[in-house]
Formats: C-alpha cells, sequence, structure tokens
C-alpha cells in the first residue's frame, strides 16, 4: 500500500535580502518515513526546517501539512498541530532540570486558566503530575533515567541532544524534524544516536525529516534524500543512487576527482 | 497609630508591587521601567472615585485594578512584541507619559500639587492580609506550569516557542497581572497616606522594585519577600546615619550584587515541611 504524504513542501524559496537561501525546493515526508535533506555548509538546508517549523514564512511556496497550508502560521500554531523539531545549536532553558524542561512541552495542554493557579486548585496539581508521569516516560525512552533531576547544562553535550529529542517527543508530534543530531557528537555517540533514532521511528511510527551532513548517519538511517547546493535542489533518490551520482560526487568533493 | 506600624503598612503596601515586578522582572527577564506608573493610576483612581464621587472603597479599587488592566493590555499588545531591550525603553516612555499627564489634568487629579485629604481607610490588617494572599497568589501561579514556561521563555524564547508555547500571550498575562498587583499596591496606598503626587510613581520607584527583586534574588520569592522587607525598611533604619543614608543604602546594595550575584536567596524557597514533619513526628511520640 501506498503512504500518504504527511508534509508536501511545493516550490518552496526564501529570501534574505538579495540573498537566496532556498530556491524553489519541492518535496515530501510519506507517513513513517525518514527522509534525509544534505548539502555542504551554506546550502540552505536549515532553512528549510526553519520554514516548516514556522520560525520564518517562505517568500514563496506553501507547505501543505495534512491537507492544510502551514506556512503562514507561527512556530507555536505549528507544534500544536504536531510538528516538534530540534535545534543544531542546542536550545536548553538554563537553570531548569530535565524534567522541568520537557514538561514544559505539555503546558499549551493544560485544562486550566491562569486564575485558577492562585488559588491552587486541585486541578492545577493533578495535571502537573500526570505531566510528570509522562514526562518520566519519555526521559526513560531517550536513556537519561538517571539524570531526571540534573540540571541539563550540566549534562554532556551528547546527552543535552538527547534531552532535546525527548523535548520533542513529548509534544506527542506525528513529524519530528531533526537539526544535525549528530553535530558536536564522537563516533561512538552518534553511533548510540542512530540507534535512538531508529528504535523510536519504529515504535512510534514516526515522520521524521533529518538534516546532517555525516553520512553514516544519513545512509543508515534515510529513506529518500535530497541533494541541497547553494540553495538549489541538486539530486534526490535513495541512499543508494546518491551515492553514486556524479553531481552529488562534484558538490561534495570537488571538480578534479570525477576528472582524476 | 504608632510610628513602627505605619512604616510596617507601607512596607506590606510596597511588597504587593514589588511581588508583581518579581513575576514580571525576576520570572520572565521582562524589565519594566513604567511598572510604577500602574501603582500611579491604582492611587489616583480609587482616590478619585472615593472622595470626588463617594464610591464605595472596595468598589473603587475593583474599578482601579480593572483601568490598571485594560490599560496594561494596551501597553503590551504594543510593546511585548519587541526586543527587551526596547521593551524597557518604550514602558520608560509610558511611565513617565502617565506622569505627566496624571501633572497636567490639574482640574481632576490636583496636578504637581497632588490630591490630599484621602481617608486612611488602610487598616494594618488590610495590609497585611493582602499581601499574605498576593504571596499565595504568586506562589500557586509559580508552582503551575506557567512558572516553568516563564523560566523557559526568558532563557531561550525561540525553544519556548518552537514546543507550543505562546510566548506573546503568556508576557501578556504576567504583564496584566503585575499591573494589577501594582494597582492595588496604589489603591492600598492613597488610603494609607492619605495623600498622591504623580512625582512619586516616576521610573525612580520602578528601578527601585527591580533591584529589590535582584537583591534578593530573581529566582526565589522567599528571596523577593525578605528583600522588600530589608530594603524598604533601610531608609527608616538607616535614619540615624543621616547624610550618609543614600551612600550607605547603595553600598549595600553593591556588596551583595557582588558577592551574591544571584541574590540573596538564590534559587532557596522557605518550606514548610520540615515544620510540618516535625509536628508530626511530635504527635506520634506523644501517641506512643
Amino acid at each position: 500500500m501506498e503512504k500518504a504524504i504527511v508534509i508536501d513542501m511545493k516550490n518552496l524559496t526564501k529570501k534574505f535580502g538579495g540573498l537566496c537561501a532556498v530556491n524553489d525546493f519541492t518535496g515530501h515526508v510519506k507517513e513513517n518515513q525518514i527522509i534525509g535533506i544534505i548539502g555542504p555548509n551554506g546550502a540552505g538546508k536549515t532553512t528549510i526546517l526553519n520554514m516548516v517549523s514556522g520560525i520564518y514564512p517562505p517568500t514563496q511556496g506553501e507547505i501543505i501539512f495534512k491537507g492544510k497550508d502551514i506556512s503562514k502560521l507561527a512556530p507555536f500554531q505549528i507544534n500544536h498541530l504536531g510538528i516538534a523539531r530540534t535545534f543544531q545549536n542546542i536550545r536548553l532553558f538554563q537553570e531548569m532540570t530535565v524534567l522541568e524542561t520537557i514538561m514544559t512541552a505539555y503546558s499549551w495542554r493544560a485544562p486550566y486558566h491562569f486564575l485558577e493557579t492562585f488559588v491552587s486548585l486541585p486541578r492545577v496539581a493533578r495535571f502537573e503530575k500526570e505531566t510528570k508521569e509522562k514526562c518520566l516516560h519519555w526521559i526513560e525512552k531517550v536513556g537519561l533515567g538517571n539524570e531526571a533531576h540534573s540540571i541539563t547544562q550540566s549534562l554532556p553535550y551528547g546527552m543535552q541532544r538527547r534531552v532535546e529529542i525527548a523535548r520533542a517527543l513529548a509534544s506527542e508530534p506525528t513529524v519530528l524534524l531533526l537539526d544535525e543530531p549528530g553535530a558536536g557528537l564522537n563516533q561512538s555517540e552518534i553511533h548510540d544516536l542512530v540507534d535512538l533514532i531508529q528504535g523510536l521511528f519504529t515504535e512510534l511510527s514516526l515522520s521524521i525529516m533529518l538534516i546532517d551532513h555525516r553520512m553514516d548517519v544519513i545512509m543508515r538511517l534515510c529513506e529518500w534524500i535530497y541533494v541541497q547546493d547553494f540553495g538549489k535542489n541538486i539530486s534526490q533518490g535513495t541512499p543508494e543512487q546518491i551515492q553514486k551520482d556524479p553531481i552529488v560526487i562534484k558538490a561534495y568533493l570537488g571538480e578534479e576527482i570525477i576528472n582524476a | 497609630m504608632t510610628f513602627y506600624i505605619t512604616v510596617a503598612i507601607s512596607i506590606a503596601i510596597s511588597s504587593i508591587a514589588v511581588l508583581g515586578t518579581f513575576m514580571l522582572t525576576g520570572m520572565n527577564g521582562l524589565f519594566s521601567l513604567g511598572q510604577a506608573a500602574f501603582m500611579g493610576l491604582g492611587a489616583y483612581a480609587t482616590a478619585i472615585l472615593v472622595v470626588n464621587y463617594g464610591l464605595p472603597f472596595p468598589l473603587a479599587i475593583l474599578i482601579a485594578i480593572a483601568l490598571a488592566i485594560s490599560l496594561a493590555f494596551f501597553v503590551g499588545y504594543a510593546t511585548l512584541r519587541i526586543r527587551q531591550d526596547f521593551f524597557a525603553l518604550a514602558t520608560f516612555g509610558f511611565g513617565q507619559a502617565m506622569i505627566a499627564l496624571l501633572t497636567e489634568t490639574v482640574t481632576i487629579t490636583g496636578g504637581a500639587m497632588g490630591f490630599s485629604n484621602i481617608p486612611r481607610l488602610t487598616s494594618p490588617a488590610l495590609a497585611f492580609i493582602s499581601l499574605a494572599i498576593a504571596i499565595f497568589f504568586v506562589w500557586g501561579f509559580r508552582r503551575s506550569h506557567f512558572g516553568k514556561d516563564s523560566l523557559a521563555i526568558r532563557s531561550n524564547e525561540l525553544a519556548a516557542e518552537v514546543e507550543g508555547i505562546n510566548a506573546f500571550k503568556h508576557k501578556m498575562i504576567v504583564f496584566v497581572i503585575s499591573a494589577g498587583f501594582a494597582a492595588y499596591a496604589g489603591a492600598l496606598m492613597a488610603f494609607h497616606i492619605s495623600y498622591v503626587e504623580p512625582a512619586t510613581y516616576g521610573w525612580i520607584l520602578s528601578v527601585t522594585w527591580i533591584i529589590i527583586v535582584f537583591f534578593g534574588g530573581r529566582d526565589s520569592l522567599t528571596g523577593t519577600v525578605i528583600g522588600a522587607i530589608i530594603l524598604l525598611a533601610a531608609p527608616e533604619a538607616l535614619r540615624f546615619t543621616t547624610a550618609w543614608r543614600i551612600l550607605v543604602y547603595c553600598v549595600i546594595i553593591l556588596l551583595i550584587i557582588n558577592l551574591r550575584p544571584r541574590g540573596l536567596f538564590g534559587t532557596w524557597e522557605i518550606s514548610l515541611k520540615p515544620f510540618l514533619r516535625f509536628f508530626k513526628s511530635k504527635k506520634q511520640q506523644e501517641a506512643k
């Protein structure tokens, strides 16, 4: 059976003044599929993710999520629809524990009004308690079971990345956007991370959009790959096709190698 | 009424306004230099409604708070989307504009001469109970998800937005609450000292509150309350140093900020649990 398209990106273009960061990108993510976007630095990979997560609106083009145009929505609205993301340069909250950080992902679901918190109605405490249990479950899932009450900033880099992933999962998304999850990690950490992503993907039947320029990560995880260079889409295909594509090799390694 | 009780009431009332600043500047990192203007609005509105229009005191307070909240909504709508440093400037402008307005509308407010002969309706009980309730409100707000959201937005607004928090709405809620606190404090203050003048509610007062919050510890409710009591009492306690008063006051603040950058109390909170446990164990012993 053919899988349904979850996110459909049509002719996405983003210009910053005279600079065209993304030029006419078209692509899609299907249900329960991992796609990858690769390309050298400055190829506009993160810009695509930023447009999908609503951080800035596209100059042109549209993003259809489950039949709805989301290209003009604010980040929090897109999150509510079921798209969550992580950042390349980890963005955690200072001075908060792992548990507290992840609990904030549930805030918008709170059933109570702020006036109820003034008089500490029982359902405020009840919601906090339920949220805490759910979050402990996510913390366990990303393998940080012993660190729930550690301050996030005191954790090693690899663990901080896992906190970000847990926070994204706590939004209970259907689509997960991962912006260079392997950045700044060593070889064994990357290996564990790929296993983690693979495991979550299978268990939660997520759709994942992944950016990275580490080939081992991309090749192991992705079902379909888009290759970006200077804002343009130069190729797409399965990992095997991409590895053999002369245009991709040229963009990555330069002209001389091919000629030699 | 003795001198000490009068001072204590003033401190309790001002502490309510400081709690508003604690929510806004301490928890959310929003520096409002126009916060005192809401206190001025509360003071004037209540005084005018009671003295000139003969409204009952509680009703006048409610109207004054409603006025401050509505005004905060408009000011917040215009300023809360801009960057935090510009927010400080914009609220500074708003605050000073309010002072100018109160000074110029001589026929209603009495202008720079102030508005006097306000009945002393703020009893000690009213002031102290109000402070206790205000502390309870902030405590409840802070331990709900709003407390965590505040910290999240303060430390990384983009990340907070991306995980589903409507940062603008959140900041609006906090701004409106803090304006309400300031207005209530203003109403009580006017009916405590029986006199209001515009100059009191300028940016210096807003800054004083911010200093108190950072002095006590912007991450500690306990610290803010104790900091408020210490720093609001200091000018009175330091009276014997006469002309050196301001200098000594400043040195104390500088020492605290340099020696304890996170404030006197850091993130420490007073907890009732040890007390409860103590009483429980006593009961058990008695039972034995």
